[in-house]
Order: C-alpha cells, then structure tokens, then sequence
C-alpha cells in the first residue's frame, strides 16, 4: 500500500500535486455519475415496474438513497473544483452497463443483486482512501451500498422459488453479467497505477475484477444460477 | 421545504380511526374516482402491515399513476434536489423510531415505510407545483400521512391503513 500521507480536508487537497488532484477529481466524477445514472435508468423506473406496493415503496427508498449518494459525491466534486457541465449526464456517455434498457422487475433485482455489489468493492476501495473527504463519503455510503445488494439477493431468492421465476432472473443475469467486468477498468491501467501510487486506491483493476467475479459466482450460485462463461481480455 | 419538520410522521400507526380520518379516506377514494364507501381494514402491527402490502393492488396504483401521470405533464421536480433529499432523510428516521417503539427492527420494512412517505410526499408536492384544489386526492392522502398514519391502498375490495 502507498505511504502517502492522509489529506484531510479540501484546503489541503489544493496543496497537493496537480497528478494527485486530477486523479481525485476523476473518481469523484466518476462516482457522482454513475449514482445519478444509476438511479435515473434503473432505480426510479424499478418502482412502476415492481410487482406490489411493498417492492414498489422499498424501490422508491433505494432511488432516494442512490441519489443521495449522488449528491454526496457532487457536493465533494464542487469543493475540489469539477468543472459541473463535467457532471452533466447530458455531456457525459454513461458507462456500458447502464445503456441497458430496464425491461422487468427481474432484471433489475439482479441489477440490484450484482451491479450493487460491483459498486460495494468500488466502494470498499476508497474506505482507507488517502482522501479524508472522498473516505467518509465511502463508509458513510457503504453500508445503504451493502442493503441494496441484498435487496437484490433477496428479491432473487424469492424469484427462484418457481421454475419461470428462475428464468426470468437467470436470463436477467445472461443478460447483464457480461457488462459487469468491464466497470472496473482496463487491466495494466495507468490511471489506476496513480491512484494507487498516492493511496487513494488500494487495488488494481485487475484484482477487482477477479474478485468481482468470484463474489457474483458465490453470490448466484445457491440460487441454482449460474454466471455465462466470460472472457475478459481488456 | 419544512413539509416534514411539523408532522406526526407515523405516530399514530395503529391507534383506532377517528370520524374525520374516516371522511378523509373516503374523499380520497372518491377523488381517484375508486368507491367512496370501500369497507377501511385498520391494521394493527407492522407485521400485518408488511403482509398486506405484500400482495399486489394493481388497481389502486393504476388510479395513482394515471394521475400522477397527468400531473407531471405540467410540472416537473428534481429527485436530486439536496433540500428534497433531506426530507426524505426525516422520513426514514420518523419510520425506523416509529418501528423501534413497537419492537420492529426490520430494516427493509422501515425502508418500504420510508418509501411510501416519500412517494407520497412527492405526490404531494406534484399536485402543489400543478396547482392542484386543496381537495386533490394526492393531498388528503398526504394529509392522513401528516397526522401519522401510514395509508397501505386497496387490496381485497378493502382499503387498508396502518
């Protein structure tokens, strides 16, 4: 792990080198816009399509709390000087995974199942992250990160209870899986190699992935699914 | 935006109806153009709260939604709004201290509680930006969420509120 030292407040983020400062300020970014899309293609929509007003209401909670993380993100964004039309979802192509049309209540449990919990090691990464301010944000979104994977799982278990429900969702994972890797960047990514040249990331995007990839096998497969086979050369 | 700071966000869940909660029920039924006179089923704990709104009430939403459909024709609001989002916040603290008094530590049930505020709060301020009559059916359902109640919709030919 890096030594570099803890940086604890915005005024002392501007005393730092203009490398380490771009880096932050592409994982804001990053961060404030895939909890706006995300909420915006999947989680809102999830409530018109969630089967009764107890997954409808829960669905609501858990776009509220996207956006909220959304926010949370934007306001840091703002501090360290993201220029806003740089988090203008109208300026900025959305990420593979979320151009995928939200089609069914099934689709997006696994969305919630495994797209959430790509988002949990993302966020897992940042908790020792060199950036007191970017660090908070992490273990403060952490655990509502942590609840909707399960309401993901959750929902899914209760999915596969029949033959047709356990279609539906592994169709759903065929489906959205094999977007999933590619959240975690380019394998030998110079970006990711300054991020954790200055401690504000800990892993490569490689050992993400591949770890990703074991936890959505272990998450899916007591359910009876099964992960299509993938292969990843980026 | 202080809709929330005044109310008695589920504070009365389960306490026993009274005349006027009562007529604003039938009002609001009446409103969405369903049958005024729907028997009203009280339920009694969180635990049959979450039983009944575990079942679908297609009818009910739909009559929601055509209206909120239509309100959002002339008026949009921001989901992202910070001030919006921190009211949502009040909500899900009013529903889990709400739980915890009754011995309810289910984290999703709170959530889905949260939810339904929320979604009515929105529904709320929609019919307030539209320049809805004070008589709108999304505001008197928001009126019996002001006075505590959590209403749960139609299910079984029954309007069911906790």
């Amino acid at each position: 792990m890096s030594a570099y030292p803890t940086v604890k407040t915005v005024d002392e983020f501007k005393q730092q080198p203009a490398e380490y400062q771009d880096a932050v300020r592409k994982i804001v970014r990053s961060h404030a816009l895939n909890e706006l899309y995300g909420a915006q293609v999947f989680d809102e929509p999830a409530i018109q399509l969630a089967p009764t007003p107890y997954a409808k209401w829960l669905s609501c909670r858990v776009a509220m709390e996207e956006y909220h993380h959304h926010v949370r993100f934007k306001e840091l964004a703002d501090q360290i000087g993201v220029r806003p039309e740089e988090m203008d979802t109208k300026n900025k192509r959305p990420l593979n995974i979320f151009e995928l049309p939200l089609e069914s209540w099934e689709q997006f449990c696994v969305i919630k199942m495994l797209g959430d919990l790509a988002e949990i090691l993302q966020v897992e990464d940042l908790l020792h992250c060199s950036f007191v301010p970017l660090r908070n944000i992490a273990r403060t979104t952490m655990p509502e990160e942590k609840f909707h994977a399960q309401f993901g799982l959750d929902f899914c278990v209760d999915l596969v209870e029949t033959d047709a429900g356990r279609d539906k969702v592994q169709r759903a994972v065929n489906g959205f899986y094999p977007e999933v890797p590619k959240f975690f960047g380019a394998s030998g990514s110079k970006n990711n190699e300054i991020f954790r040249k200055y401690g504000i990331k800990l892993r490569s995007n490689e050992d993400m992935r591949a770890d990703y990839m074991a936890r959505a096998k272990s998450t899916v497969e007591p359910l009876g699914i099964k992960l299509p086979e993938l292969r990843f050369d980026a | 935006m202080s809709l929330v700071l005044d109310e008695a966000w589920f504070s009365t869940l389960g306490e026993p109806l009274g005349d006027a909660e009562r007529a604003e029920i039938s009002a609001y039924l009446q409103g969405l153009g369903l049958p005024a006179d729907l028997p009203v089923h009280a339920a009694s704990s969180w635990q049959e709260a979450a039983k009944l709104c575990r079942q679908p009430a297609g009818a009910w939403w739909q009559a929601e939604d055509v209206e909120r459909t239509r309100l959002e024709r002339s008026a949009h609001l921001d989901p992202a709004n910070a001030e919006w989002l921190q009211v949502t916040e009040r909500l899900h603290g009013a529903a889990a201290v709400a739980a915890a008094r009754s011995g309810c530590a289910d984290a999703a049930l709170i959530r889905v509680a949260a939810g339904a505020a929320t979604y009515a709060a929105y529904q709320q301020r929609l019919a307030r930006a539209a320049g809805a009559p004070p008589e709108h059916p999304f505001l008197r359902k928001y009126a019996l969420y002001c006075g505590g109640r959590w209403p749960l919709g139609v299910y079984d030919q029954r309007f069911a509120i906790f």
